[in-house]
């Protein structure tokens, strides 16, 4: 029973981690960038509806469409200025510069922003559906929200995988990662997929933002936390694949929900993150980092 | 024809700056000097507190930029370290009433010590893998600090006693400013040592391509080592002055939040310049305290800041300032150097190439390069041998009993079809590829199990079929990487002496002896593609190998280029063993003692140019016949 409800935690948490690691693995492997600021537009989403439903009193499906408008928007903008002057100018820049360094400072923005937008306290966008928490299997408890939550992960690492797998343009997403130069010789537009893509993966998290913030509420620095978890999981999924990478995720959720629960409640975290980095370190090759490192 | 826009110059010039010690001076002392009159101008206003934290982050990120700048890897590892070293420093004055001045040099030794232990796991995976493996310090400490109610838990932890305890409350301040910056001296002249020696060189290579660094016989995992150890102590230093000065260690310290700060402060100053190093820390405290407006909106201010400096200039203020210092004075430096090298490169370095058998003191290097390769004490003896040499990749065979045996003089030929195996070959003859089976023998010593480093200090060198230079170096740096002596001595040597000057010298002798001193100065992205094989082959040949692998050296190059590499070959063959891969039979045929055929992973000719030409199994397999 209590292994019972410690998985369902746990799948509940992982598919949090596994919804950022898709976003995070789906697009590094279109533009070779980790995106660092993934967290950030779950913010936004969460806060955001808030903001309008609450605050300014707009009816919950405006305030959703209206959020994730701007998201999409500013996604399309900031990869129309900084990306397209990074990586498209005469002189493209590579390395741990892009990797991480533009997208930390896009969180930092960001945060910035939602701090005098929304302020400081802990809010969260309206549950999308009400009710007690569901049973199954006679006395298995299941929140209504963390439903929604494990849906929108399979949803999203299901679907991303079947687009890579099985469409053209699947596979011309998949080549403009992988050889840029060579993508586009042969006719692929790199950068527009690296738009696309980008734009999509944040309209993707800020959804998921909206669905999640019930169960964990935000800040306007609660970004920066999910990304971490987001990177990590995208990691022990090889960085490119994102049904690895939603595998990772439950399963880090599950482990952590399992140490919590037989282990050490006050230390999961810790003893999480030590595993997780032996694993690295022991076999760094196995988890696909041997194929990330050109990076 | 070859124009370099002043910001590529500004970068050459600001990467490869000459050793001199009175170079290093300079820049230690612009920042005492500096540092010092800023501490007793305003040393006991609101403005003084925020340079001391400044400086104290300065001590930290001038660390991060020989360590991260320039090997180019991610390790979140600092703000752990400048932990390490505040509550450490809290510690030793809390339970045995240590002054602060005294615990830091003992947390900094300590810090060294962890960082041994934990660098030798963490420096074993490089790039996203360490990154992933090192974003976990900031977690795991987080979580333990907070628990930890010897440290104070979430909270944090006071100390009693100043680094400097002054007569006066306002005495104190500027004494603790003055030991900040004095600390800060110390690093930087260690630093900018050790970025400006031989060790600087062979880092920057580690960072930029770490198969070149190994073929070149730098210690790769020995330096990456050393690194992090470098980093992890100045950043305890750091926090040892951190808490020396601000008297209370909040557990934030060792946040991811707190590690983010760090890398920012970094790139924005410059991740490959000490000073710039110290600009960013300076910059992003001095902006945060600027105006109340800021102090509020940081993470935008910041977000914009680096987003700004970056786009301008990937290397930070510092290559912001390179650049415009190069645009002010008009390229002075820059505009002999390549009218020089218009010349020589246009017809050309090697039309001069040709001359190195008629070469004047050229003579010198040929000679003692042949008593180097000839002096084996087994006369008659083959120099390589390779014995039943298998490759195999899961269940693809790419080498399959490969026999042969070379003598230390001549020129041997390796050719065969696309997909043979000849460049899997050289690298298991370098050591950059392990063999599945068999052994290869040098000298009759067996290296079959040695890196590509050892290999080369026993006379292996190597080019590769892509070029591989080391872009943002001078042509002189590039042949230099592999004069650079046994390697032997520690990161810290490069403090107390540089053999810089001594590699150059050496370099410059091959440089010479190729007819390619013109071209010295150049940096390397501007150069031809023939300019750059023959400065890849110039490295090669720097150390005066035993056995030197050349694969494909003539790809790309014109007929004429080919005739003139052709005698320089011949010229070398005379001197050492030459293991040549090439698709232009007529020139391999030319040249060579004896020519061996490879074909799907198997020997299958080996004989003189004569039989070569002759043979049916050659024409079939590479002429089509």
């Amino acid at each position: 029973m209590k292994l019972g409800n410690l998985l369902i935690a746990g799948l509940v948490t992982g598919s949090i981690y596994a919804v950022f690691a898709v976003c995070v693995a789906v697009w590094y492997r279109v533009s070779n960038i980790l995106n660092l600021a993934v967290g950030d537009f779950a913010m936004t989403g969460a806060l955001g509806v808030d903001y309008l439903y609450r605050v300014r009193g707009w009816p919950l499906p405006l305030s959703i469409v209206g959020t994730l408008a701007v998201v999409a928007v500013f996604g399309y903008v900031y990869d129309q200025v900084v990306l397209r002057l990074a990586q498209d100018g005469r002189r493209r820049q590579e390395g741990i510069v892009i990797t991480f360094f533009f997208t930390f400072a896009l969180s930092f923005f960001i945060d910035g922003v939602a701090k005098i937008l929304f302020g400081t306290d802990v809010h969260a966008a309206p549950a999308l559906w009400n009710g007690n928490s569901l049973t199954v299997a006679g006395n298995l408890h299941i929140e209504r929200a963390g439903v929604l939550v494990l849906g929108c992960a399979v949803v999203s690492g299901v679907m991303f995988a079947l687009y890579i797998r099985y469409t053209l343009s699947g596979k011309a997403m998949e080549a403009s990662g992988e050889n840029n130069l060579g993508a586009r010789i042969v006719g692929i537009d790199t950068r527009r997929y690296r738009r696309i893509i980008f734009v999509i993966t944040a309209v993707l998290a800020a959804i998921f933002g909206i669905v999640e913030s019930p169960i964990t509420g935000f800040t306007y620095i609660s970004g920066a936390t999910i990304s971490v978890t987001g990177f990590i999981a995208a990691a022990y999924g090889g960085f490119r694949s994102p049904g690895r990478a939603l595998l990772a995720g439950l399963v880090i959720g599950i482990a952590e929900a399992l140490l919590g629960g037989y282990v050490s409640a006050e230390y999961a975290d810790t003893l999480l993150y030590a595993i997780l980095a032996a694993l690295v370190l022991a076999r760094p090759r196995a988890l696909g980092f041997e194929s990330a490192i050109g990076a | 024809m070859i124009t370099l826009r002043p910001k590529t110059q500004a970068r050459a010039a600001l990467l490869s700056r000459q050793g001199s010690l009175g170079g290093t001076v300079a820049t230690t002392g612009l920042v005492v000097v500096v540092g010092i009159a800023v501490m007793l101008l305003f040393g006991q206003q609101y403005a003084g507190s925020v340079i001391i934290l400044a400086f104290t982050y300065a001590i930290v990120t001038a660390g991060m930029a020989v360590q991260i700048g320039f090997s180019q890897q991610i390790a979140f590892s600092q703000a752990v370290f400048m932990g390490l070293g505040a509550y450490g420093v809290a510690l030793l004055n809390a339970h045995t009433g240590m002054s602060s001045l005294l615990a830091a040099p003992v947390v900094t030794v300590g810090s060294g010590l962890v960082a041994l232990l934990l660098g030798s796991v963490v420096t074993r995976v490089s790039g996203l893998a360490l990154a992933v493996a090192t974003i976990m310090l900031p977690l795991l400490a987080t979580g333990y600090v907070s628990s930890a109610n010897y440290l104070g838990g979430s909270v944090g932890m006071p100390l009693t006693s100043n680094l400097w305890s002054g007569a006066t409350p306002g005495a104190t301040v500027v004494g603790d400013g003055i030991v900040t910056v004095a600390v800060l001296g110390i690093v930087v002249f260690a630093a900018t040592r050790i970025l400006s020696s031989d060790i600087g060189l062979e880092l920057y290579v580690l960072g930029v391509d770490e198969r070149t660094a190994a073929a070149m016989g730098v210690p790769t995992a020995r330096r990456k080592l050393e690194l992090f150890v470098l980093g992890s102590m100045f950043a305890g230093l750091g926090g040892a002055v951190y808490a020396g000065t601000q008297l209370f260690v909040p557990a934030t310290l060792v946040s991811p939040t707190a590690e983010l700060s760090l890398l920012m402060m970094l790139f924005v100053g410059g991740r490959r310049s000490i000073l710039g190093a110290i600009v960013g820390a300076l910059a992003i405290q001095y902006v945060s305290g600027a105006s109340s407006w800021v102090s509020n909106n940081i993470l935008v201010v910041e977000g914009v800041l680096i987003t700004v400096v970056l786009l301008v200039d990937p290397e930070g203020l510092a290559g912001i300032a390179a650049t415009l210092t190069a645009r002010v004075r008009g390229r002075p430096a820059g505009r002999g150097v390549v009218a020089d090298a218009v010349v020589a490169a246009e017809p050309g370095v090697p039309a001069e190439a040709t001359a190195p058998a008629a070469g004047r003191q050229a003579s010198d290097f040929g000679r003692t390069w042949a008593d180097r390769a000839g002096g084996e004490d087994r006369p008659g003896a083959p120099l390589l041998e390779c014995a039943g040499i298998d490759k195999d990749y899961g269940g693809l065979q790419v080498l399959d009993k490969v026999t042969l045996a070379l003598p230390p003089r001549g020129i041997f030929g390796l050719c065969g079809p696309n997909g043979a195996g000849k460049s899997t070959l050289l690298g298991v003859i370098g050591g950059s590829i392990s063999a599945s089976g068999g052994q290869v023998l040098l000298g009759g010593a067996d290296v079959t199990r040695m890196a590509p480093q050892q290999r080369f200090h026993l006379g292996v060198s190597r080019t590769f079929q892509a070029v591989h230079l080391i872009h943002g170096r001078s042509v002189l740096d590039n042949v230099a990487v592999s004069c650079l002596g046994a390697h032997r001595p520690g990161i810290a040597a490069g403090i107390v002496r540089s053999r810089l000057a001594e590699a150059r010298g050496k370099a410059a002798e091959a440089l010479d002896y190729l007819g390619m001193g013109g071209l010295s100065g150049q940096e390397v992205s501007g150069l031809t593609l023939e300019s750059q094989r023959m400065v890849e082959f110039a490295r090669a040949i720097a150390a005066k190998p035993r056995l030197l692998l050349l694969d494909e050296p003539t790809s790309g190059l014109s007929e004429p280029q080919r005739d003139r590499l052709k005698d320089v070959l011949r010229t070398v063959g005379e001197m050492t063993c030459v293991l040549l891969v090439e698709h232009d039979l007529t020139l391999v045929a030319q040249i060579s003692q004896k020519i061996y055929v490879l074909a799907t992973g198997g020997l299958v000719f080996e004989g003189t140019p004569d039989e070569f030409r002759q043979s049916e199994v050659v024409n079939s397999l590479l002429v089509g016949l």
